[in-house]
């Protein structure tokens, strides 16, 4: 099975000298193709600082990330940049759409900011899936939270990119919205076979992917496949997570 | 991009209000400062008087000096230059030349006076009467018919009257006695137009004829110039410092937007052009709309300047389509250059900060701008104390324009740390709203630092702008008064002949306030009868003493005793050159005397009217 995201080695040191803070120690890790994989921790884990790195939106201190077969290791800003928009999808806790445009523009902003043409079809099946078909000329503030959430996933996908990252997706949804996006999420992996990694505290959430990878202290503890929401919450409490 | 930037203006129009009104104001300004420059650029005035004559022969009115890199300087002179008689001879003798018409020009209880020699410039004829031939007979113009003039007979009336200055004809012989400038005319007609070049005096044909027929209108010209630009360069500073504040606050309240399309896939510099393009956007609009109701403030700034005798009513506007042109493209650059300032901040925001909560951004201040801040607080300290050692008009007002721009580039640069110890300050606002407001400001310094800057500039500049005058007017009135040691001061129109002949009056100094050029150099100078002098007027004399103080003397004022050129040679009004011996130092610098209208000062007092 082919690797979407393989990290080697990846460690990184915030801050110099004895105010120095490890975030992540040499964290060795792949992400199948094709899977939806959950990225718990206690806060302060690094479980952010993974996602980052991983997503090529901070640079490593060492170690070697590679999105695909892309060596991220020596690129610039620029070519980051590049690379995050075609390449990368992201659903972020809050703040995931610009207000001063519409669904469908807020979708397509990837795609404009990289000056590619819109996939009308893509589209449609996209506004279709997330199910805001009747809603592409809404602004943001029309929609509720978890609309909201949809359309960011919709843009997240609009790419078609190679992964899709999330971080904490649900943290800002009350259950019932958390459990449709969830679902949303797990059928995207499922139906459409796209890789998604998602960063998350929540036991529920975790339980929706196929994998979980707990990190505690900068280091990857353990891994569980096929995780129900007790046997997460299990572990996390073993981690220290909730004292 | 650009569609993009037009939806995050309409969605925030509240946001771009500031910078929108700012640039409006600016482009509005620029417009109108823009068509006075360009009326004293290219603004003449239409000869009236010399209307019928082809070419006027008049003294140069500007005083010019050849540098030593070979570059010509003409500075305008603020009296009128004559010219001798006897050049209207040599005229005469040019090949071509079938008439000559020799003029004299002074003022005259509110009239234009002239001899009737000089009615065929315009040409005056007559509609009624004869023309004046004895001493005390005058005609009047059509305007004026049936009016009476004290002292004189009226014996005529001409068919015309000119739209801009009331005029009277004395005769010949009695309105060159009156002028007082024996052996010199202000102008010589030459009929028909022919090319004449005579030693002494400068041709003047076309609309030239109507700036030596209003020397006036020449000083307002000048004047439009300076104030225009003075005015406009102003305005668009504050525009550009204000733009710069507002978007800078922008960027602040919409740090998590842009990390968002940062994170989404924007490069840094597609960040950079979408905010240029807002920037674009608004001064385009604001631009366009600034730049068309300028020109109806243009009219109406001219109006108000004419009202307040700045400028000459014959004077028009200059119209074109550039100072509309410049004005929409400055109000341009300054946004672009504004977004360019401020959007720095967009770059520096990391996408991470998109991921979860936003961090708040730490106010620290970079060490290369607390260094600049420190040095420009330093500089305007300086200036500070200089411009409280500075008692000249002229020295001071740039200076103090300068002052008050470093204290509010000081105040930019250093704006965070200030913003900081504000609020460390046991400040309290009264009930919840004050406690509120109090733990607002202290948690966002940074977004109170970039309050403070526009605030502090438009304030410092409005109120250095507005108070300057005021200042100066104050510490004028005040020498005025500590200068004055005369009971009465009258205003013009008064004939010191006849104040002189009241009962009781010790003495009348007669005051002429004008100005000379000492190597371009421009000093305000006056002209006083020196009878009786030191009982009307306390002029502090330092060094030296006003005993005979008379026709070849002269005292300097205490700041133009300092000047290096005060023994130079003096080139006055009157084109005439001569070594002043120094006559003692007066301490008084501002005007002490209410300024004289020099178009209407007292007649001669041998034959002034009762």
């Amino acid at each position: 099975m082919t690797e979407a995201v393989r990290l080697d080695a990846v460690s990184k040191v915030f801050g110099r000298g004895q105010g120095s803070v490890a975030a992540l120690r040499e964290v060795t890790v792949g992400i199948p193709r094709g899977t939806f994989t959950a990225v718990m921790g206690p806060s302060g884990s690094g479980k952010s600082t993974f996602l980052h790195c991983a997503a090529g939106l901070d640079v490593p201190s060492s170690g070697s990330v590679r999105l695909g077969d892309t060596a991220l290791a020596g690129m610039d800003e620029n070519a980051l940049t590049k690379l995050r928009r075609e390449r990368v999808g992201f659903v972020f806790q809050a703040f995931n759409l610009v207000s001063a445009l519409t669904v469908t523009e807020n979708i397509t902003l990837p795609l404009m900011l990289a000056g590619a043409r819109v996939d009308r079809a893509w589209l449609d099946e996209i506004l279709h899936r997330v199910g805001l078909a009747g809603r592409a000329g809404h602004r943001p503030a029309q929609l509720s939270g978890g609309q909201q959430q949809r359309v960011a996933l919709a843009r997240a996908l609009v790419t078609r990119p190679e992964v899709v990252f999330g971080d904490e997706p649900t943290g800002a949804l009350d259950t019932m919205t958390a459990r449709d996006v969830l679902t949303l999420l797990r059928e995207v992996v499922s139906a459409l076979g796209q890789t998604v990694v998602m960063v998350t505290h929540d036991p529920v959430a975790a339980s929706y992917a196929d994998t979980v990878l707990f990190l505690a202290d900068g280091r990857i503890v353990d891994a569980m496949t096929g995780p129900s929401a007790d046997m997460v919450a299990e572990r996390m409490t073993r981690l220290g997570a909730w004292n | 991009m650009m569609s993009f930037a037009w939806k995050t203006l309409r969605h925030r129009k509240a946001g771009f209000a500031g910078a929108f009104v700012a640039l409006l104001c600016a482009a509005a300004l620029v417009t109108a400062c823009g068509m006075l420059l360009e009326t004293g650029l290219r603004g003449s005035v239409a000869p009236e008087r010399y209307a019928g004559t082809p070419v006027i022969v008049a003294g140069d009115q500007y005083a010019r000096m050849t540098k030593k890199s070979g570059k010509e300087k003409a500075k305008i002179l603020s009296e009128r230059r004559w010219i001798s008689a006897s050049l209207a001879e040599e005229i005469g003798r040019i090949p071509g030349v079938t008439k000559v018409v020799t003029e004299v020009t002074f003022p005259y209880a509110g009239f234009t006076a002239h001899g009737w020699e000089s009615a065929a410039l315009t040409p005056f004829t007559l509609a009624q009467g004869r023309a004046p031939s004895a001493a005390d007979e005058v005609v009047v113009d059509a305007r004026h018919s049936g009016r009476a003039i004290p002292g004189y007979r009226v014996v005529g009336v001409t068919a015309q009257a000119l739209p801009n200055q009331d005029t009277i004809f004395f005769s010949t012989d009695t309105a060159r006695r009156l002028a007082g400038h024996a052996g010199q005319v202000t102008a010589i007609g030459v009929f028909p137009r022919v090319d004449v070049a005579v030693p002494g005096a400068v041709t003047y044909t076309g609309d030239e004829r109507g700036a030596v027929e209003f020397p006036d209108a020449e000083n307002a010209r000048i004047r439009l110039i300076s104030l225009g630009g003075a005015l406009g360069g102003t305005s668009l500073l504050v525009a550009i410092l204000v733009v710069v504040g507002t978007f800078a606050l922008s960027m602040q309240q919409r740090r998590s937007e842009i990390a968002l399309i940062r994170a989404v896939g924007a490069t840094p510099r597609q960040a950079r052009h979408l905010i240029g393009r807002e920037a674009l956007l608004i001064s385009m609009i604001a631009g366009l709309i600034g730049s068309g109701s300028g020109i109806l403030l243009g009219f109406w700034l001219r109006a108000v300047f004419v009202d307040l005798g700045a400028v000459p009513d014959n004077l028009r506007l200059v119209l074109s389509p550039f100072p509309s042109i410049v004005a929409a493209l400055t109000t341009l650059v300054a946004a672009w250059v504004a977004a360019r300032i401020s959007v720095r901040r967009a770059t520096t925001i990391r996408p991470v900060e998109a991921l979860g909560e936003t961090a708040m951004p730490t106010a620290r201040l970079p060490w290369v701008r607390l260094v600049a801040g420190l040095l420009v607080t330093a500089g305007a300290v300086t200036l500070t104390i200089v411009l409280s050692s500075l008692s000249t008009e002229a020295a001071s007002s740039p200076v103090t324009m300068l002052t008050a721009l470093l204290w509010t580039t000081a105040v930019a640069l250093l704006g965070p740390l200030i913003a900081r110890v504000v609020t460390a300050l046991p400040l309290r606002g009264p009930g919840v709203a004050g406690y509120l407001a109090r733990k607002n400001l202290r948690a966002e310094t940074g977004r109170f630092a970039s309050l403070i800057t526009p605030l502090t500039l438009v304030t410092a500049m409005t109120c250095t702008i507005l108070f300057m005058q005021t200042t100066v007017e104050h510490a004028a009135q005040g020498e005025r008064n500590a200068g004055v040691r005369a009971d009465y001061v009258l205003g013009p129109g008064t004939s010191a002949g006849a104040v002189r002949e009241i009962p009781g009056v010790r003495a009348a100094t007669e005051v002429l306030h004008t100005s000379v050029r000492i190597n371009l150099g421009r000093y305000s100078a006056q002209a006083v009868t020196p009878e009786g002098l030191a009982q009307t007027m306390d002029l502090k004399v330092m060094v030296g003493s006003l005993d005979g103080f008379g026709n070849t003397s002269a005292a300097i004022s205490r700041t133009g005793g300092r000047s290096p050129q005060r023994r130079h040679r003096r080139r006055t009004a009157a084109g005439a050159r001569r070594r002043h011996p120094r006559h003692g130092t007066g301490r008084r610098d501002l005007r002490p005397w209410p300024r004289l209208r020099r178009s209407d000062p007292a007649p001669p007092p041998r034959r002034g009217p009762r």
